[in-house]
């Protein structure tokens, strides 16, 4: 819920009744001096500097050389970031990520939402419903991933039993054997454990919004969509917009779900970028370049990030 | 001030990693010195794989309470992170005293420096001539031994002498070379619907590197050849290999394997034979047997793993001991070592799934208890386990190309063109890893 | 000096203002107040949302329940066809293999619960701080730090595993339950800073104005008299803080090596994975109920925290 929005409506800003009132960073340095600001912010990026950027300008130097795990290393220069791309394993990883991560982004949102208007009337058990929906993102999604290993076994998992007793199959497929099968297995298993959290976000956005409104749009006989549309989501816009964030970038990041369901298999069909980039530095025992294939990796969602923020901003 | 706060931050940060980065190597161990793994005290720090954790918990009290000034700390450590977490544990200079490792994963740290070198300690013990040479072999560079063995872990041919009797057929005699036991396997699928000649996990990379590789070692020949670090691949034009993936391809074209053996990846290993339901089936004593009903290990019979032209082989799996170069106490380290080797320990690993990596442990009281656990024993110089910096790659992962031949040779097109593609595949990750 | 972030106007998951949506605008706003009976309440509304409310209880409920029931099976009746002879045969034999003594699986809830916690409260002080700093105070560099901030939210945790590793080694800090602590606050901070600034935001200056006027020192402000106001946004910075921690295991395993150190998931990993890659589903499934409970506990417990705010006005007007 920012101030833009809320200037737009002129609804529901909070203000104590003495008139605009303008959150954000104070100009009245006598009360809010900069120093302070300063200080306070001071052990945030400390703890970033030493246990992020630190390693992080290392690994930069990793990058640049041969780095094995075990065993002495060379500088090699600019050589891993220039056989990025022929990394056959690596440049798969890449189209599959953009693809999970197009499948999952608008069904996170969007069932995020739905449940949240579900909950925002507030009747009777919406409590009850909020908690429930919000169960499988506090269960985890590493010990969800667990948990389905289990259900998803050909014959005895629960998923096969359900699709015998429904007729649909036989009750034998091998889902996580099957990369298409594995893939829309660990979408739906996302999809479900994730859309919790938009639920929560978007909802508390809502409440910002007043009846008011909602009454004045009935009286003018809208229609529920298009109160939705036309009067919902562009006040919780900057909300919808920073979920849509923290999502992708969880996206393109995805990597417990896929190492402990598929081990990124069969082959490397389903390996995603944080798999490919493990399994070369871990297994491979090359860490030299999965660490170049990982500052790619982070300069990429850095510039998707920026460019999200900047195509979603508030054009106020 | 912020920024201020940060450099400081970003600058202590890179003065640590560049000290840590520098610490090249680690102070060799000198294991000639006449007092090592005499008079040791202090704690020993000891890793162990998860899987094995059970049965060294128990050597850990035993050995704890019989050393009162020596004791040793145990982690386990899953599987799957067990290299890594050792490289870099090596690499912050503060390595366990001693690790139990899986021995396919020894040579890649004693292929660079990482372990100490124990052979004159190793070699002056008295039952060195007892020792698995598999293992050994996997501990060995340039003459030298890096390490000693532990534990073994075996694959076998699992027979039901029920279902065999009940085809006629002689188990020895059966299993002699590929052509008979292909015979044999169809007979004892003719005898019931639900009753499978043969069993294996179709999908399970380490299962399959682990039953069928034999076959092939039998004959002398491996995937790979030459000395380690150098090696080539050696698949086209490797007869015993292509002979065995024929093999498999008739077992599935014939059906006498089940048709789940496709997507089986090995969740329940061995729970068809222990039903009964499996004539002949490829395995670890330890996936087979603790879970078996008494009833059903009395008709359980092994044999060693033949090639197509009736020599015998058997995977030397299971894990080594070994102690890091920079340890803080490998005098103690190797006390514990030679404690773990000990007849008394060594005899009771079955129990935990497990073969001794001495020969002289199969004594008659060891025989009578374990009839299912001597085989290895008495043959222990044709275990085989290969030497090379790569066998995770070439054979474990799920993309390896091993595993992909496999499946090719046998539910596709066929072992020409798998062996083929495998070629070229393992051709190019020996040379990523070996450059 | 604004950076893109403030640019572009965006503000952080705000569940903050769920105390705010009742102040006062010269009284035009209604209070939300337990169920408020809607113009729109229609039957058929009604039984749409009771379908709805149902069909996805049932999508979101029964799986949690269905792994509990899993967890008290046998192992072979979990990797065998359901057949209903067996299939409610329960026992506690895979809780009694989870908690065996070898397993060290309560040391390794102990330790969760205490570096878990650890980080929640670590968290939720430091993302307050920042969060007011960002929010209220115009230094030189905000936008630049803030972005820094929040880069740390990018960066796969594989990538920066080793340097990240031979660093807290240089510092002593691995191999103990401190270091893991600093270090999950660090990954959690971004979030929190988010929730944190955002919250401080939608507060009028007014309120703190008139705070210092009346003449409270800084710390009394924040602590007191914004209490209310932040108590959401920080119990939200500290429930994913806990949920975070509370899974996590590359980086626990990765810096602990002291097998009593462990926490929650490295142990039940050991247990899980045998050999060959095989798993001992009956292990997976108890332990897997075992991480859930706590959470579940955990998150049930903080409800008050959010209820508050909702059912009664923070700020009168």
């Amino acid at each position: 819920m920012t101030t833009v929005s809320n200037r737009r409506t002129g609804a529901g800003r909070p203000t104590v009744g003495r008139g605009v009132s303008r959150p954000g960073p104070s100009r009245n340095s006598l009360t809010h001096p900069p120093r302070t600001g300063a200080v306070l912010v001071t052990p945030a990026i400390v703890f970033v500097a030493v246990f992020v950027l630190a390693p992080l300008v290392f690994a930069l130097y990793i990058s640049f050389t041969n780095w094995p795990l075990i065993g002495p290393y060379r500088f090699i220069g600019l050589q891993n970031y220039l056989t990025l791309f022929q990394d056959p394993t690596f440049v798969h990883a890449i189209g599959y990520t953009l693809l999970y991560t197009a499948i999952v982004t608008v069904p996170i949102l969007a069932l995020g939402y739905f449940l949240a208007v579900l909950i925002r009337a507030r009747r009777r058990g919406s409590t009850f419903l909020r908690t429930v929906f919000f169960l499988p993102y506090v269960v985890g999604l590493t010990t969800l991933s667990f948990m389905l290993v289990l259900e998803a076994q050909p014959n005895s998992g629960a998923v096969n039993m359900v699709l015998r007793w429904l007729g649909i199959t036989d009750g034998s497929t091998a889902w996580l054997v099957n990369g298409p099968l594995a893939t829309l297995l660990i979408c739906v298993l996302v999809v479900w454990a994730v859309s919790g959290l938009t639920m929560v976000l978007v909802m508390s956005a809502m409440q910002g919004i007043p009846d008011e409104v909602y009454e004045s749009a009935q009286l003018e006989g809208a229609s529920w969509w298009q109160t939705e549309r036309l009067i919902t989501m562009p006040m919780i816009r900057s909300t919808l917009a920073l979920s849509a964030i923290i999502s992708v970038i969880g996206s393109l990041l995805a990597f417990n779900q896929f190492y402990i369901l598929t081990q990124g298999g069969p082959g490397t069909e389903t390996t995603t970028i944080v798999n490919a980039i493990y399994n070369r530095g871990f297994v491979n025992l090359q860490l030299g370049a999965a660490t170049a294939e990982s500052i790619a990796l982070v300069v990429v969602i850095a510039a998707v990030t920026v460019f999200q923020f900047w195509a979603l901003r508030e054009k106020d | 001030m912020d920024r201020r706060a940060f450099l400081a931050g970003g600058l202590a940060g890179g003065a640590a990693l560049a000290l840590a980065g520098c610490s090249g190597t680690l102070p060799k161990v000198d294991a000639r010195v006449a007092s090592f793994g005499r008079n040791a005290t202090g704690t020993v720090h000891v890793w162990c794989r998860s899987a094995t954790q059970a049965g060294l918990t128990a050597a850990v009290a035993g050995f704890n309470k019989a050393n009162p000034k020596l004791q040793v700390e145990l982690t386990p450590v899953p599987d799957g992170q067990y290299v890594t977490k050792l490289a870099t544990a090596i690499r912050g200079g503060e390595p366990p005293d001693v690790v139990d490792i899986d021995d396919i994963n020894s040579q890649l740290f004693i292929f660079r420096e990482a372990f100490a070198d124990l052979t004159d300690v190793v070699k002056g013990l008295d039952y060195f001539d007892a020792i698995s040479p598999g293992h050994l072999r996997l501990l060995e560079y340039r003459d030298r031994y890096y390490g000693l063995p532990y534990l073994a872990d075996n694959s076998q041919l699992f027979v039901n002498t029920e279902l065999f009797d009940r085809a006629g057929l002689d188990v020895e005699d059966a299993t002699k070379d590929l052509d008979s036991m292909l015979a044999a396997a169809k007979a004892i699928r003719k005898t019931g619907d639900d009753v499978y000649g043969w069993s294996i996990s179709g999908n399970a990379a380490g299962i399959i590197g682990f039953v069928t590789q034999p076959h092939v070692w039998a004959t002398g020949v491996d995937m790979m050849s030459g000395e380690v670090g150098k090696q080539t691949a050696n698949i086209t034009g490797n007869e015993a290999l292509e002979r065995m993936l024929e093999f498999y391809r008739q077992l599935w074209k014939d059906g006498v394997l089940s048709k789940a053996t496709y997507a089986d990846a090995g969740t329940t290993w061995g729970a068809d034979f222990r039903a009964g339901k499996v004539g002949i089936f490829p395995t670890s004593y330890g996936a087979t047997v603790p879970a078996a009903t008494k009833a059903m290990r009395a008709k359980m019979q092994t044999v060693l793993i033949p090639s197509w032209d009736g020599k015998r082989s058997f995977f030397d799996g299971g894990d080594n001991m070994c102690i890091p170069n920079g340890a803080a106490n490998p005098s103690g380290g190797w006390a514990f070592m030679q404690y773990a080797n000990g007849l008394q320990q060594q005899q009771a690993l079955p129990d935990g799934g497990y073969f001794p990596t001495r020969s002289d442990a199969a004594t008659p009281a060891y025989r009578k208890k374990y009839p299912l656990a001597f085989g290895p024993l008495d043959a222990i110089e044709k275990g085989y386990a290969p030497q090379t910096l790569a066998y995770n790659l070439l054979v474990n992962q799920p993309s390896s190309p091993y595993f992909a031949m496999f499946r090719e040779a046998v539910f596709g097109s066929g072992a020409a063109a798998a062996m083929k593609t495998a070629q070229s595949d393992y051709t190019r990750i020996l040379d990523q890893v070996q450059a | 000096m604004s950076t893109t972030a403030s640019r572009a106007g965006l503000a952080a998951p705000d569940l903050s203002t769920r105390t705010l949506t009742t102040s006062g605008d010269g009284g035009r706003r209604r209070h939300h107040q337990g169920s408020v009976r809607h113009p729109r309440d229609t039957a058929v509304k009604r039984t749409l949302y009771v379908i709805a409310g149902v069909g996805a209880t049932l999508v979101f409920g029964v799986p949690l329940i269905w792994s509990i029931l899993r967890a008290f099976q046998s192992e072979a009746v979990i990797t065998q066809a359901a057949d209903p002879a067996t299939f409610f045969q329960l026992g506690w034999q895979n809780f009694a293999a989870v908690f065996s003594p070898s397993s060290h699986l309560l040391t390794g809830v102990v330790n969760s619960l205490v570096v878990s916690i650890a980080t929640a409260v670590l968290t939720a002080v430091i993302a307050t701080m920042a969060g007011y700093g960002f929010a209220r105070f115009r230094f030189r560099g905000s936008g630049v730090v803030f972005g820094l901030v929040l880069l740390t939210m990018m960066v796969p945790f594989q990538a920066i595993l080793t340097p990240l590793y031979l660093e807290m080694n240089a510092m002593k800090l691995t191999n103990s339950l401190l270091g893991l602590v600093l270090f999950y606050t660090t990954v959690n901070l971004p979030f929190g800073v988010f929730v944190m600034r955002n919250a401080f935001e939608s507060i009028p200056t007014e309120l703190e104005d008139s705070a210092f006027v009346d003449g409270a020192s800084r710390f009394r402000v924040v602590v007191s008299v914004l209490r209310p106001l932040l108590l959401p946004g920080a119990a939200t910075a500290a429930l994913y803080a806990f949920l975070a921690s509370w899974t996590e295991f590359l980086g626990a395993l990765t810096f602990l090596t002291k097998d009593s150190l462990y926490t929650l998931p490295v142990a039940l990993l050991n247990l899980q994975t045998g050999a060959y890659g095989q798993v001992s589903y009956g292990n997976l499934v108890a332990g897997s109920v075992v991480a859930m409970i706590p959470c579940i506990a955990l998150y049930v417990g903080l409800q008050r925290f959010y209820v508050a705010g909702l059912s009664s006005g923070a700020l009168k007007g």
